[in-house]
């Protein structure tokens, strides 16, 4: 038996170490706001599985700092903070308690992830801490709007999107056989909501559907047994990585139903991923619901907005690619959150600023796309509920017909 | 140093610890204790493992599956119909308080392990690792498919519930008010301390030699008349109870749980701690956490690593750079301390001893 002399002395020092006393706030309002700077902070998947997501963060980061050098907002600098949770709930609540108590953030804004923001919502609105623009379209961060007053999303709910899915199909093709491929979370499952909401009362049904876990390397069989179910509309409600893979398998298996694809895979560069270099003849006609301006599109070339977008990445992302819709999406974010403050003035408080959430009305986001508005009540938890259908038609998307709203799901 | 010198040494070391682990929350802030909870939970699941892969020899990667199963056990009880509805699974109205299910999740998760242990019988080394791999890949996956049973993916959430203990009013211990944090710690901590005093007793006699002789041959051990079958079940059942009592205070720690709260990384996570805390020792095991806990944090420039210089801190900002740095600070700890933090302790002692002699010779 080898008994250590030294050790309780040498972990005594240890967790003397890590136990160095932190600053604490010293003034009467709200934490996280002095004369000059307004700490937000938030987590975001910089590694691990999702690491992708990260350029949400990054880009609502970019915002910021190009209004900081700006001269920020009331003289008030921004620092957001962005700590990492690699993608795990049980991280994410570590790491917005170190937010809250430990570093004392005024607002803990643009956090991503559905569970990952479900897990830390009881806490935020138990310690009275806004819960702003959670990155994440799960319909209960909206809709549960009155039991946690704290706490507000940002992007069009999936059950939405579902329901405009829904509703095109229903009145464009009649009888249409859909086939669903589903995440097996509550993200995929909003989605298959909101089209079966959108569909009822018509001639159109859903023949198959197939769920697959996050953690599953393909969904090969997945798509053979969708095939199998003879539908002409497959629905796609995956993530990029499973998106693309469903492309590649229904193009290997011949199989060329309508494919509709949802907004968190329909970035212009997925779609070039999935057509693999002009091979895949699946994608054309593909839809999908926007509300971004994609990056990659040439219509915006001119566009005041995206010039805005790629000078402000070119300055304050360096190295990222521009091309990544995710750092429109947190500039979108951003800019909605600084307009928040221009309104709160001189003396923010985290009252203040929820109050102020839930009465947003806000149109000309340079980040969105035209004619979108941002709009909140006091019962209505859903700022954006406007999106744009488009078609992949050449290479790109096509948009068409006007903006499809969804109000109050 | 005799044996009798160093049980002592051992003995002092524990309770100077002990001590310096009791009054420690009054000099930090609760934030940082509720760190130290989870370093505590930590050494607890290290404890466990080091039992089954430093002392018997075999090799788990599936460590936080059986925190999992710890996890969910603690989560199903506690919620009580709360999570179920009227026509809950569970006959008892209400949950059930955390503290009791401290113990059930230990041993759901013992049992488990036993159950586990049989099989793993006719495996051995990679073979071995890579079953245990399939449990922490496949649990997950079933936990979603229980859906009624687990909450599927969107988990258990046990913040704000009556069956939390400090959860919504500080508790009063000893005529002290604890709020949840500090709560947190001692609860953690003295389950920890209690089971690593366990851990020794059990590794210090009969058994210990046991799990030892099946770790250095097995060959030798059977002739010798070790029950190879009996000693390595053995060791996955303490040790699976152990990562079930870690799980059960992740849980209750974390207020949360779902599939994703226990990722196949963690099982790595926990077999990394194990080596940089040194297998076949105990005390290095509490630097092994404290590398679970807080180094993907440093990795990330915060904590101790914030006081390093600007540009530094700066280049931990980028995209991928904590795991890089995660990557090369376990580098070096391996090519310094090859045998971990317990390896230094011992190099360390024998170094005392050997100057001792010198001199008296």
């Amino acid at each position: 038996m080898r008994r250590p002399a030294l050790v309780a002395p040498v972990i005594a020092c240890a967790l003397a170490l890590i136990a160095l006393p932190v600053g604490l706030a010293g003034s009467a309002a709200d934490p996280g706001i002095t004369a000059d700077t307004i700490v937000l902070g938030g987590t975001s998947p910089l590694t691990g599985p999702a690491a992708a997501y990260a350029s949400v963060a990054r880009g609502a980061k970019a915002y910021l700092d190009s209004i900081n050098a700006k001269g920020g907002v009331a003289r008030r600098k921004f620092e957001y903070k962005i700590v990492d949770d690699a993608y795990n709930p049980a991280q994410t609540v570590q790491a917005t308690r170190q937010l809250v108590e430990s570093d004392n953030v005024f607002a803990v804004f643009n956090s991503l992830g559905t569970e990952h923001n479900q897990a830390i919502r009881d806490y935020l609105n138990q310690a009275k801490v806004p819960h702003l623009f959670v990155a994440t379209g799960a319909t209960t961060f909206g809709r549960d709007a009155g039991r946690y007053p704290w706490t507000i999303g940002f992007q069009p709910s999936y059950q939405a999107e579902g329901l405009v899915y829904g509703r095109y199909l229903a009145q464009t093709k009649r009888g249409a056989r859909i086939a669903v491929l589903f995440q097996n979370d509550d993200y995929g499952k909003d989605l298959l909501a909101g089209l079966k909401r959108g569909i009822a009362q018509s001639s159109a049904r859903i023949v198959a559907e197939e769920s697959y876990d996050v953690t599953a390397p393909d969904v090969q069989s997945q798509i053979g047994e969708l095939k199998a179910s003879r539908a002409n509309v497959l629905a796609i409600f995956a993530t990029p990585k499973f998106a693309i893979q469903s492309y590649v398998f229904a193009n290997r298996l011949n199989w060329r139903p309508l494919m509709v694809n949802n907004s968190v895979s329909g970035a212009s560069n997925i779609m070039v991923l999935a057509s693999e270099g002009g091979k895949n003849k699946a994608v054309n006609g593909s839809l999908t619901l926007n509300f971004l301006k994609d990056p990659t599109d040439p219509m915006w070339r001119r566009d005041v907005g995206m010039r805005q977008y790629r000078s402000i990445m070119s300055r304050y992302a360096k190295g990222a690619n521009v091309n990544d819709v995710y750092h429109v999406y947190g500039m979108a974010v951003a800019f909605e959150t600084v307009s928040l403050f221009r309104r709160l003035g001189a003396n923010p408080t985290r009252a203040g600023l929820m109050a102020r959430a839930r009465s947003i009305t806000s149109a000309g986001n340079p980040f969105l796309l035209p004619g979108i508005s941002v709009k909140t009540g006091r019962r209505d938890g859903f700022p954006i509920q406007q999106g744009q259908l488009q078609r992949w038609r050449g290479g790109k998307w096509i948009p068409f017909g006007g903006l499809w709203s969804s109000n109050r799901l | 140093m005799s044996p009798r010198v160093k049980q002592i040494v051992g003995l002092v070391s524990f309770a100077i610890f002990a001590v310096v682990v009791l009054v420690v929350p009054a000099f930090i802030g609760a934030f940082r204790a509720q760190q130290l909870a989870y370093v505590g939970i930590y050494l607890i699941a290290l404890l466990g493992l080091n039992i089954l892969t430093g002392y018997t020899g075999q090799i788990s990667l599936g460590h936080g599956a059986f925190m999992a199963i710890g996890g969910y056990t603690t989560a199903i009880l506690m919620a009580g119909n709360e999570q179920y509805g009227q026509e809950g699974v569970l006959a008892v109205s209400g949950g059930m308080k955390d503290v009791w299910t401290i113990p059930i999740a230990g041993l759901v998760a013992g049992i488990a392990g036993l159950l586990f242990g049989l099989p793993a019988l006719r495996l051995s080394g990679l073979y071995l690792a890579l079953a245990t791999f399939a449990i922490a890949v496949a649990l997950p996956s079933a936990l979603k498919r229980f859906e009624e049973f687990t909450g599927g993916g969107s988990g258990i959430n046990l913040f704000g519930i009556p069956e939390l203990t400090a959860g919504i009013s500080p508790v009063e211990i000893f005529g002290r008010e604890l709020v949840f944090n500090d709560w947190l710690y001692y609860l953690c901590w003295s389950i920890a301390l209690v089971l690593f005093g366990v851990a020794w007793l059990i590794l210090r006699g009969r058994t210990g030699l046991a799990f030892r002789a099946v770790r250095d041959s097995e060959t030798a051990a059977v002739s010798s008349g070790v029950s190879l079958a009996q000693y390595k079940t053995l060791a996955f059942g303490i040790s699976a109870a152990y990562a079930g009592v870690a799980g059960s205070l992740f849980a209750i720690a974390t207020t949360f749980v779902n599939p994703d709260t226990f990722p196949i990384a963690l099982s790595i996570f926990l077999l990394v701690g194990v080596v940089v805390g040194g297998l076949g020792g105990l005390a290095g095991l509490v630097f092994g956490a404290i590398f679970i806990q807080f180094l993907p944090l440093w990795a990330q420039g915060e904590g101790v690593f914030s006081r390093l210089p600007g540009f530094i801190v700066d280049r931990t900002k980028e995209p991928g750079a904590p795991a890089i740095i995660y990557g090369v600070v376990l580098i070096l700890l391996m090519f310094f301390l090859p045998n971990g933090v317990g390896g230094l302790f011992r190099r360390v002692g024998q170094a005392l001893t050997r100057w001792r002699y010198s001199r008296t010779a």
